[in-house]
């Protein structure tokens, strides 16, 4: 290869951990600086360059403000990749969404937040600016990570799994946590991650999103089995994903309602709201 | 061939003389069941498990098996350089013990898809190495099991040594010399006695109570039943049904379709060309360049599945694709069964019961 293609890493809202996942690999992948030039990465290093041809976008676009920022970013890089749930799905971010913006930014902010913090719904970046690439997870897994940037360098297209996560589970012999009795999202989610949370014992909360053909209508049949509730069967399938619920409209299979309610109170956490100044 | 007393107390003892000379796997207990695994500990061998997730197809057919590796450079003439290199993975001796008759019915079929028509070198290598002992099923593993319907209760003969559970010793069967040249070679063991083979066959003929029955129909006749009932409404409600999720064919000890990809190192010059497990069940299984898919539906994917288990492998290569394990209805959790498959478009198609 000749020249090195220039890529960069950007962050919106988001915990960075994508970010921390692709500089721990770094430790181990150096041979991956052999393939290309970071010239951007905020996480990692002071230098900054505003010529890249791949651009890596960890986080959720959740406010007004973000959109110009990733506007610039689509307008530079002839690449745009999303870099984990947040970015892919609009993540846990969009948890928020359920509730009146105004009333979420006074339960976080106190009471001049929404004066004091710019805030909206929160989105995936794909409803902002044309998304080429996705790395999905929280976090993302590395060697996915791996396998994307040498498809992209090969100008191959990166594909993702189109399967559960059940397939990747019953390849490492793990006992089925839902035959276990223990909830798990793995047959209406994307594989990709090697069951890892599985493989340790917890149930899947669907962090990469849906696989094309998930079966919601017999996957709550099988939640129900393990005594959920309706309403707590909502919960585990809007955890990352309530953006998608959200924008299927009437079609949504969840069964309370999802859309902003005005009025209604936010829950009560075991982390306080902050007290007012 | 001859049958042989092996006392359970120098199992163990055997067990340790082939780990100098093979690579030794066999079930062993897990946190919720058992598993084929290495032995590195005599005791760890559970020869009266019930049953496992995988089948020990893993050990004929690795998940990830790479098939040749490449190394690519630019030439002098400016063109790209390929050298490749084949690769036969996991060829080493190895004995793998206490199969069930079911997984070894599975064994014969794969020796059959593997080696006929196409002669698959990569498994044929692994194959020769590879010394089967079987362990007499006398109970069912559970509920699922269906073995006695498939005709899979009794071994076939595919096995080197073949092991019964006779209370303070073990029957050993060699059912080829280089299985008879193992068990002499590695314990000492005594020829069995005229009363001995008395005893064998009162184990063996008081066992078959202890299974029962479940389909409506006799195997022989699945063939006619899948073919008549091709359309019936059944495929759609099932299909409604299904998760897409594959467990049932990776459990399979018949299923043995792969995909085969090409995995880069990092500097994306060398790499290895791999197949891999697939499953029918997927939606890109039957996906096509173009993008036509030939079985879109997953009702179209559960038909071909049990078109595949009781008609289409017995055309080709004349056993039927099931053994009666029971393991795709232990992991289905939308409980797609074969007997309740088979039994509903026998009911659907109004036969008369066949059995």
């Amino acid at each position: 290869m000749a020249t090195k293609p220039k890529i960069a890493f950007f962050d919106f809202t988001s915990c960075e951990g994508c970010q921390l996942t692709v500089i721990d690999l770094l430790q181990t992948h150096l041979g991956l600086l052999d393939l290309v030039e970071i010239v951007q990465f905020r996480e990692a290093m002071s230098e900054k360059d505003e010529d890249y041809q791949i651009a890596f976008v960890e986080g959720s676009c959740t406010r007004k403000g973000d959109e110009a920022r990733l506007l610039q970013i689509r307008e530079q890089a002839s690449m745009v990749v999303a870099l984990g749930a947040c970015a892919h799905l609009g993540g846990i971010n969009a948890l928020k969404n359920r509730w009146a913006i105004e009333n979420v930014q006074t339960y976080v902010y106190g009471k001049n937040g929404k004066d004091a913090y710019e805030s909206y719904p929160a989105r995936p970046i794909s409803a902002v600016i044309k998304v080429d690439a996705v790395i999905p997870g929280c976090p993302i897994d590395r060697y996915e990570f791996l396998r994307v940037v040498q498809l992209i360098l090969q100008g191959r297209k990166p594909r993702l799994p189109d399967y559960p996560l059940c397939v990747e589970c019953k390849l490492k012999e793990n006992a089925c946590l839902n035959t276990l009795g223990k909830p798990c999202l793995g047959p209406i989610t994307r594989a990709g991650c090697n069951a890892i949370c599985p493989t340790y014992g917890d149930g899947c909360e669907g962090c990469r999103g849906w696989h094309p053909e998930a079966n919601f209508t017999y996957m709550r049949e099988i939640l129900r089995g393990h005594g959920l509730s309706d309403a707590e069967i909502d919960a585990r399938f809007t955890m990352f994903n309530h953006y998608q619920f959200q924008h299927m409209g009437d079609e949504a299979p969840i069964t309370t309602p999802i859309s902003p309610a005005k009025d209604e109170p936010l829950p009560t956490s075991t982390f306080a709201a902050p007290k007012e100044a | 061939m001859s049958l042989y007393i092996l006392p359970k107390e120098r199992l163990p003892e055997f067990v340790r003389a082939l780990q100098g000379n093979y690579r030794v796997v066999g079930p062993v207990k897990t946190e919720h069941g058992f598993a084929f695994d290495d032995i590195s500990d005599p005791q760890q061998l559970q020869l009266d498990y019930t049953t496992t997730i995988l089948p020990p197809k893993k050990y004929f057919l690795p998940q990830r098996e790479v098939l040749f590796s490449y190394h690519t450079e630019q030439g002098d003439n400016g063109r790209q350089r390929i050298e490749m290199r084949p690769v036969y993975q996991g060829v080493e001796p190895t004995v793998i013990f206490g199969v069930h008759t079911c997984d070894m019915n599975g064994i014969m079929l794969y020796d059959k898809v593997f080696s006929e028509g196409f002669r698959d070198e990569h498994y044929m290598e692994r194959r020769e190495q590879i010394y089967v002992i079987g362990i007499e099923c006398l109970h069912p593993c559970d509920e699922a099991s269906f073995c006695k319907d498939m005709g899979t209760l009794t071994a076939p003969p595919v096995y080197d040594l073949h092991m019964t559970d006779a209370g303070d010793f073990y029957f050993v069967d060699t059912g080829t010399e280089k299985g008879e040249r193992l068990l002499l070679d590695h314990v000492y063991v005594k020829m069995a006695e005229k009363e001995d083979i008395q005893k064998l066959g009162q184990i063996l003929s008081s066992k078959w109570p202890r299974f029962r029955m479940r389909l409506k129909m006799s195997r022989d006749q699945t063939p006619a039943l899948l073919t008549l009932g091709y359309q019936a409404k059944l495929w759609q409600e099932l299909g409604e049904r299904c998760l897409a999720c594959g467990s049932c064919t990776n459990v399979c000890p018949t299923c043995f379709c792969f995909d085969v990809i090409d995995e880069n190192d990092i500097t994306l010059q060398n790499g290895e060309r791999v197949r891999v497990w697939d499953s029918c069940q997927l939606y890109e299984f039957a996906l096509v360049a173009g993008g036509h898919n030939f079985r879109e539906s997953k009702a179209s994917r559960v038909r071909h599945r049990l078109m595949r288990k009781g008609k289409y492998i017995k055309q080709v290569h004349g056993l039927i694709g099931c053994t009666g394990c029971g393991r795709c209805e232990r992991a289905c959790l939308v409980h797609i069964t074969v007997p309740g498959t088979l039994n509903a478009l026998h009911e659907e198609m109004q036969l008369e019961p066949g059995v």
